[in-house]
């Protein structure tokens, strides 16, 4: 039996052997593998082996270790090739969209006080723009602008680290740093993205915030695309708070090896979407003594809070020092556009190449530059500037006193000094009237703000969000922005005009 | 407890991030300068064995196998992360040799990096004449780099070293 095989095994071997001796150059590897073996079978089978592995690796094909990539069949692609169906590049519109699209008011002209509606032709009291100074119709600063305007033309001309730094840029730089006690300030061209250029400027994967669950859209971006770990807390609750700092501290100590993470706390000064004021002074006690950074979302106090209009840190008499990064609002307040992050000179100067609204718009126009220093100005000098925050406060007052005397329609979310008044229903008003969804309330509000607009003649607006993408998306309200300039008068005939609105669209539907 | 061999994940957002701008702390090893200065630098590191006094040419090419072998671990596979920041920290825990050509196996990169070592080892081997000492201790020190290099540790840590610190990165 074993003859057939043997001696198969032996021709095999044979033909092999002359094949390799036929190949140029083998008897010359045949004579090195004979030199190398030394008697030491096993390292030569180990070199063998390293070279055939070098071999197969050579010669496999590439491929990607990635999960979620799907290998679809050439039928596959052409099955879904042939049912796709192109999507209408306007979708139609909801009922609801088309009543906002159809009930939005444009004004004919220029802002201010008492605009004209291009509907009616009409001049309404202006409610709903953030002109809480009231400096869009400041004279003197209007004049400034058209000066600037003659001098500097236009626009800036490029990203402000790629010719578009002007001196008016870093004037009002150097003002804002002065006027609000920090040591340098930097600007950003839009108000929105400054906050989230400036969270994700300081903050990266492996990082912890810890944020108000009440912060706006922006703040909210800002701390996603950051890419850092957030923990929320309950809105301007500081027992809350201190349990998520407590737990996260509790958490990181059972780790054995613990990087270095950077640790904040976000939060507004004055919030967009509720109009209450965070407790700074319980803030501050509590990053000292978790060891926190604080940055202070300042868009809607800086220019309006305190006394001389320094915002919060005037109000809770901190020293600004203390709060590592102050962001505030040209654009609200002092009529000017963008934004700023102030601070000590190393997270200033760190902004100017890793802001990527910085680095990567244009910066703001000259002319809006010198609006808002000019703004800080006046704010700076005591006679017109603490004149125009008491307006501003008298009329606040003045329309909150009015408003919070129907507790049965109206509840009023800001706190008392607020400039932003956030009107909304009674929860219980609402069911018992029979209204259950969102889009019903918002219904019910836009009735309100229409028969104001042709009954009274105020314009004010409903606050509108981006709906799918707010992780807390706060109910629906009328906001209110009290403006310095307005007559003691008017304000109050207009409190009692949205008092009666409110009141009489909650009665008729029961 | 340390597990043996534990995965480095990372999730979705992180690839993504990964893809939205070239890597410029990986994509220079596809250059074929660098292949170049690989091989430059071994012959260096030969050159610069055999010129100390008292190496005997054997010992020269062990310690150029062992020091190539250990320098090029420590650059691919014992460092993580970039040395900038511009991705939100996308590459945080990932070594270079992870980095390559964004985790595909099997490039012309990473071939020629595994056949270095390899043929490295085949040459002190041979200019060592077979002696057992030098060849275990040339043997192993590129058995850990080839090891460090296939496709079936991609991402794996083991013994937990350079691994995810829980409860800081969830």
């Amino acid at each position: 039996m074993d003859n057939p095989i043997l001696a198969a095994v032996n021709q095999t071997l044979q033909a092999s052997s002359r094949v390799i001796e036929a190949i140029p150059g083998s008897d010359i590897v045949i004579n090195y593998i004979k030199n190398s073996y030394q008697n030491d079978p096993f390292r030569v089978v180990l070199e063998l082996g390293l070279a055939v592995f070098a071999v197969k690796y050579m010669l496999s094909k590439k491929y990607r270790i990635d999960p979620s990539h799907i290998k679809l069949t050439e039928k596959e692609i052409d099955e879904l090739v042939a049912e796709w169906q192109p999507e209408p590049l306007v979708q139609p519109l909801s009922d609801i969209q088309r009543m906002e699209l159809e009930k939005t008011q444009v004004i004919a002209g220029h802002q201010g006080p008492r605009p004209k509606m291009l509907s009616s032709g009409k001049n309404l009291l202006n409610l709903a723009s953030t002109n809480y100074l009231g400096y869009i119709n400041n004279e003197d600063i209007k004049e400034k602008a058209i000066e600037t305007l003659h001098n500097y033309g236009l626009g800036s001309c490029g990203p402000p680290g790629f010719y578009g730094t002007l001196d008016v840029h870093i004037n009002l730089e150097k003002d804002i740093a002065r006027f609000l006690g920090t040591e340098k300030a930097i600007i950003y061209s839009q108000n929105f993205s400054t906050i989230s250029s400036v969270i994700a400027a300081f903050l990266k994967r492996g990082d912890i915030i810890v944020a108000d669950d009440g912060c706006n859209f922006a703040i909210q971006k800002g701390t996603q695309i950051s890419r850092s770990n957030i923990k929320w807390f309950k809105h301007n609750d500081m027992a809350d708070l201190e349990r998520v700092l407590e737990s996260i501290k509790k958490e990181s100590s059972t780790s054995k090896k613990r990087p270095l993470t950077r640790r904040f706390i976000v939060t507004e000064g004055l919030f967009q979407n509720f109009g209450d004021i965070a407790p700074l002074d319980k803030i501050m006690e509590l990053k000292e003594k978790y060891k926190y950074r604080v940055i202070l979302d300042e868009c809607n106090s800086f220019g309006i809070l305190g006394k001389n209009g320094r915002g919060l840190t005037e109000v809770f008499n901190i020293s600004p020092k203390r709060v590592d990064m102050i962001i505030g609002s040209m654009a609200t307040a002092l009529s000017g556009t963008g934004g700023f992050c102030a601070g000590s000179k190393e997270v200033v100067e760190h902004q100017r190449l890793s802001g990527q609204a910085f680095v990567f718009s244009a910066s703001m126009p000259a002319m809006l530059a010198v609006c808002a220093s000019e703004a800080i100005k006046i704010l700076e000098t005591p006679e017109k500037g603490n004149k125009l925050l008491k307006d501003m406060v008298d009329n606040a007052a003045t329309f909150r006193n009015v408003v919070v005397s129907a507790p049965q329609a109206i509840e009023v979310s800001s706190d008392v000094g607020s400039p932003i008044l956030h009107l909304r229903f009674p929860k219980n008003a609402l069911s018992a009237a029979g209204i259950t969804t969102r889009d019903e309330e918002k219904y019910l509000l836009q009735e309100i703000v229409d028969e104001v607009a042709v009954k009274d003649g105020l314009l004010i607006t409903r606050a509108k969000y981006v709906e799918n993408q707010e992780l807390f998306l706060p109910r629906p309200s009328i906001r209110i922005s009290i403006s310095a300039t307005h007559a003691r008068k008017d304000v109050e005939k207009a409190a009692q005009a949205v008092k009666a609105s409110f009141v009489k669209a909650i009665s008729k539907r029961k | 407890m340390t597990k043996l061999a534990s995965v480095y994940k990372t999730d979705y957002v992180q690839s993504l991030d990964q893809h939205s701008q070239t890597n410029l702390n990986s994509s220079w090893v596809n250059a074929k300068g660098a292949w170049m200065t690989n091989i430059i630098l071994i012959f260096f590191l030969k050159v610069m064995f055999g010129i100390i006094p008292g190496i005997t040419p054997e010992l020269s090419w062990t310690l150029t196998t062992l020091t190539y072998n250990i320098g090029s671990y420590i650059m691919f596979h014992a460092v993580t992360g970039v040395p900038f920041e511009f991705t939100q920290g996308a590459y945080d825990g990932i070594t270079l040799w992870e980095q390559i050509d964004g985790g595909v196996q099997f490039t012309a990169t990473r071939k020629y990096l595994t056949t270095v070592p390899i043929v490295l080892f085949l040459l002190s081997t041979h200019y060592t004449h077979y002696a057992p000492f030098a060849f275990f201790v040339n043997l192993v020190a590129t058995v850990i780099n080839l090891i460090a290099k296939l496709p079936a540790m991609h991402q794996v840590r083991l013994f937990d070293i350079n691994q995810k610190v829980e409860g800081s990165n969830e």
